[in-house]
């Protein structure tokens, strides 16, 4: 016999299914995904492991050998209305192991993780997690590609090309899908043995550079930083 | 006599007249419609509700969702597109979408023009009663590298108004939207999931789309299983392709095994190849049946071929009247066989019509359909068994096997030496204790989802795609109605707030309103009057380097925004999940609905509505089922009214107390076979219900077959028994119908059939004038 769709269990369920009409809203999510800044240290983490070509090959083992890498950061947010950047310093610990530690300290003070189980920010009662939107779960996932040392999210994503020798090397993403194009023109990345800056070129004409100072790589995680990650 | 020489004449020209309608009205095409909405009750007596109705339906008779689910991402990725691109070459469709194609720029402007009307309440508050905080969590976002950065730039938002309505958009379930590709994935079952949307040209009732549609999804499921990938998909569409599949597979089955059944009793008992031509009538039937609906309707639904194939096994009883008459009218003549048997076949018609007739008043337009078609069907095989007929058995010499006279001989005699040793008397009470018995046991049972045949794969791939996706469909949704604009936004709002609670406590998941997307406009109001005030609060922003005169240009160019209304908010892509719940102007005031998601107790709902003017659930299952129940006391009533009818009838050949007693026991047998059901732990629904409002005027017949003992007791018990076969072939095959509703009625009517038989001896007999 027939059904008589819209009615009962099926119609039920499949009446919501199709309220599933929210392409906008789901774009909303994605513009709720973190910060261009974000998506930068993600890249950064991400380096070690864009093993395709030769020289990408080369890069990624340079840049994979040291475990913990600790140093100064500072970002300027370059926006078109503005005369001068929007500049913030602070530091950063990124662990091979662990995920990456962002304390920002001028011009106010607020503490950064992200790990396997995603980006949380630090207030009075401890570490809390932001709230995983969707594209939020989507840089996780990505995030957890990287370390486990799987590439294809990135170079899915964009197109890389790699410039000069060891000493002093130049990476370019540019990224490949519609959507992603309509939100970065082009990522740069600048470094020698360590990553010295990122800069990253919004569509609409702003632009973010991350610079890496006093990078070291011989320092072990101190046990906060251990107490950090844990938790 | 002249009379045998006109009437097959005269009807032969009627039979042209018919054809040729028929001819007429098949014109374009089968005039067969497969909108199952058209077969339930229209209980909703207002249109405004019927148009909310309707903007529900749409989706779900037009729209599939797919999700094409593989381990791997990147495959998962690959088959969606593969499909999309397949789907969309296949001109089935008028949209397939598997990726967002988004349209940033029209985004921005949205936002930026919705900065005061579509800003959260939370956020709006805040600006409002605390514009130190929200100016220094401002400054935090501009440095934070993880809040979220807006569609909107910076220096065109400088406090941040858009980035907050993104963030407050509500968020549905559990799909994600994959940056590189654009595409909608979930993860589940350590699958990837993407979602993939099509929209199909026609709807669920088309009558070939939905066949199309399931083929292209099951080949599509096959391609997919050879690559490792799993396909789930939901839509009202694959339901309507299974219907009809099953209607087609019913209709053979019903129809194709009552007819051999009847063609093979035929010739096992009368022996002679032309008296297959006593199925002549049940074509003539039908063909009549079918032109009738058509005329009164304007077509036929294909429920009512399936339900009116079982008219074959009715029809086919006017033949057998005179043909059974050959066992004791030796020589048997057509003609003097018909004249003898006229008055009980034209007796057995009306009591029938008046059967059938009576379901034609219940609310049910399924029914009403089918008295319609089997009452017609049934007048035409009378007319041709009476008129045309004879002429074709002319000449014939009816020798019938002496078999199927001894069975009813030694049934006779069980019978006889039964009542010898226990009287009847004694047997009624046995009876009436199998009655009590059963009844008490009798459950009754009434659902829409007795409609619904629908396979349990289909069913599951549903709630698990309900599951995977996270969206939690409910039926029911709130209709909202005002004066104005001003007024509606008031009343969603004060619902909401009640709908906020069940949220909270768990008890739904969500619900979208207008009231969500744009603001009142005092609301707006307050907001401007507030920025007037904050240039008091936003020295931290010019601390970062903003300049103050472009705080100051972008305060003045939000005072400047004009007040929204709800229909310059729906403009805009953000807007799309509400377009839908607004009705607009109605009647001298405005209607929206307040669509829900997860809910987990019905009942919660109604007392939602309570107390708050012009809010109205819509709940079309509950009130379908109430109908339902209420019908039960209806569908009894007809029956005691046909009843009443069928005595008026019967008193003019057969005195009141014959006719009294021919009634009471078709009524004896109904009473009978609810206790069975009983007896046998199935539910009493509605339709067993009909089906036993069918059976009594049908077995009324065999009653007077049994009173008028042509040819004696054991010929009018063979009689009785041909006719209880023949029509017992056909409905009892309705038995096997995995609709629950059909299988119900058909149940209902064999146990009806069966004891019909059995009580038709007690009919007592008639003083014959002829």
């Amino acid at each position: 016999m027939l059904t008589p769709v819209g009615a009962g269990l099926p119609a039920k369920i499949l009446r919501a299914l199709l309220s599933v009409r929210q392409p906008a809203l789901s774009l909303t999510s994605f513009a709720g995904k973190p910060a261009p800044t974000g998506f930068l240290l993600i890249l950064l983490l991400c380096i070690p492991n864009l093993a395709n070509a030769f020289d990408l090959q080369q890069l990624s083992d340079q840049l994979a050998k040291p475990s913990v890498i600790h140093g100064n950061f500072t970002q300027e947010k370059h926006l078109r209305a503005l005369p001068q950047p929007l500049v913030s310093k602070g530091t950063f610990v990124l662990a091979k192991d662990h995920g990456l530690l962002w304390l920002l300290n001028t011009p106010l003070q607020q503490d950064y993780r992200i790990n396997a189980q995603g980006i949380a920010r630090r207030d009075a009662n401890g570490w809390q997690p932001l709230p995983n939107k969707s594209a939020g779960a989507e840089q996780n996932r990505l995030f957890l590609a990287v370390l486990q040392g799987d590439s294809s999210g990135l170079q899915r994503d964009f197109e890389l090309q790699l410039q000069g020798q060891a000493q002093q090397w130049k990476l370019t993403l540019i990224p490949r899908s519609l959507l992603l194009k309509q939100v970065f023109t082009r990522i740069d990345i600048d470094g020698g043995e360590l990553v010295h800056t990122i800069e990253l070129l919004e569509t609409q004409g702003d632009s973010t550079v991350l610079r890496m100072q006093d990078s070291t790589a011989s320092q072990p995680l101190s046990e906060a930083e251990q107490h950090d990650f844990a938790q | 006599m002249p009379s045998e020489r006109l009437l097959p004449r005269l009807f032969l020209i009627l039979l042209v007249a018919v054809l040729a309608l028929a001819g007429w009205q098949w014109r374009h095409g089968a005039p067969l419609s497969a909108n199952l909405m058209e077969l339930v009750p229209g209980s909703t007596p207002n249109a405004l509700e019927q148009q909310a109705e309707q903007r529900m339906q749409e989706p779900l008779n037009r729209e599939m969702l797919v999700l094409v689910g593989h381990a791997d991402r990147q495959q998962a990725l690959a088959m969606a597109q593969q499909l999309g691109e397949r789907w969309q070459a296949s001109g089935l469709f008028e949209k397939v979408q598997w990726n967002l194609q988004a349209d940033l720029p029209a985004l921005r402007e949205q936002l930026l023009r919705g900065r005061l009307s579509m800003l959260s309440a939370k956020d709006r508050e805040q600006l409002i009663e605390q514009p130190d905080a929200f100016i220094q969590q401002r400054v935090q976002a501009l440095f934070d590298p993880f809040t979220g950065f807006s569609l909107v730039p910076s220096q065109d938002d400088w406090l941040g108004l858009t980035g907050r309505i993104q963030n407050s958009q509500p968020q549905h379930g559990s799909v994600q939207l994959d940056i590189g590709s654009g595409a909608l994935i979930a993860d589940a079952d350590g699958k990837s999931w993407v979602l993939l949307r099509a929209r199909t040209t026609g709807n669920a009732f088309d009558m070939q789309l939905p066949l199309q549609v399931a083929d292209l999804l099951q080949t599509s499921r096959a391609q997919a299983g050879e690559q490792g990938a799993q396909l789930l998909a939901a839509s009202g569409l694959l339901y309507a392709a299974n219907g009809q599949r099953q209607a087609t597979r019913e209709i053979t089955w019903v129809g194709g095994g009552a007819t051999i059944g009847i063609l093979l009793l035929l010739l096992l008992a009368f022996r002679r190849w032309r008296v297959l031509l006593a199925f002549v009538p049940v074509l003539v039937g039908m063909l009549f049946g079918a032109v009738a609906c058509v005329a009164l309707f304007g077509h036929m639904h294909v429920m009512t071929l399936v339900l009116g194939s079982s008219l074959i096994g009715v029809a086919v009883d006017y033949p057998l009247h005179y043909l059974s008459k050959s066992w004791s009218l030796q020589p048997w003549r057509s003609w003097p066989a018909l004249r003898l048997t006229l008055p009980g076949l034209s007796l057995s018609l009306a009591t029938s019509c008046i059967g059938y007739l009576a379901l034609a008043w219940t609310p049910f337009p399924a029914l009403t359909q089918i008295a319609v078609f089997s009452a017609a069907g049934l007048v035409g095989a009378y007319l041709c068994a009476v008129c045309l007929l004879p002429a074709l058995l002319k000449g014939v010499e009816l020798r019938p096997a002496h078999w199927p006279l001894r069975i009813a001989d030694s049934l006779w005699q069980m019978r006889t030496a039964l009542i010898k040793h226990v009287p009847s008397s004694v047997l009624l009470v046995w009876v009436l204790l199998f009655c009590a018995g059963g009844l008490w046991q009798l459950n009754s049972k009434n659902d829409i989802r007795q409609w619904i045949g629908a396979p349990p794969q289909l069913l599951q791939e549903a709630q698990a795609v309900a599951r995977i996706t996270g969206f939690q469909p409910t039926s029911q949704f709130f209709l909202v109605r005002a004066d104005n604009q001003q007024q509606l936004l008031e009343r969603q709002a004060a619902l909401g707030k009640r709908l906020d609670q069940l949220v909270n406590m768990d008890k739904l998941q969500g619900y979208l309103a207008l009231n969500q997307l744009v603001s009142l406009a005092e609301e707006q109001q307050q907001l401007r009057d507030a920025l007037n005030n904050l240039a008091q609060h936003w020295q931290p922003l010019l601390d970062l380097g903003v300049p103050a005169s472009a705080l100051q240009a972008e305060v003045a160019q939000l005072q400047a925004l004009p007040i929204t209304d709800i229909d310059a908010a729906l403009q805009g892509p953000l807007a799309e999940p509400w377009r839908t719940l607004w009705l607009g102007p109605v009647d001298g005031g405005v209607a929206a609905m307040v669509s829900l998601q997860g809910l987990n107790n019905p009942a919660l709902l109604r007392v939602q509505a309570l107390d708050l003017p012009g809010v109205q659930l819509v709940d079309r299952l509950g009130d379908l089922n109430r109908v339902f129940a209420d019908t039960q006391i209806s569908a009894a009533e007809l029956k005691l009214m046909s009843c009443v009818l069928i005595v008026l009838l019967l008193i003019a050949p057969f005195g009141f107390g014959g006719a009294l007693r021919i009634v009471a026991l078709p009524l004896l047998a109904a009473l009978c076979s609810l206790a069975s059901l009983g007896w046998l732990g199935q539910p009493l629904t509605l339709f067993s219900l009909f089906g036993l409002l069918l059976v009594t005027a049908i077995s009324v017949d065999y009653a007077i077959l049994m009173r008028e003992q042509i040819g004696g007791p054991a010929v009018s018990l063979l009689g009785t028994l041909l006719a209880a076969l023949t029509t017992w072939l056909s409905f009892g095959l309705l038995a096997v119908s995995s609709t629950p509703a059909v299988s119900n009625f058909g149940l209902s009517v064999s146990l009806g059939l069966a004891f019909s038989f059995m009580l038709a001896p007690w009919a007592g007999q008639q003083k014959h004038t002829l």
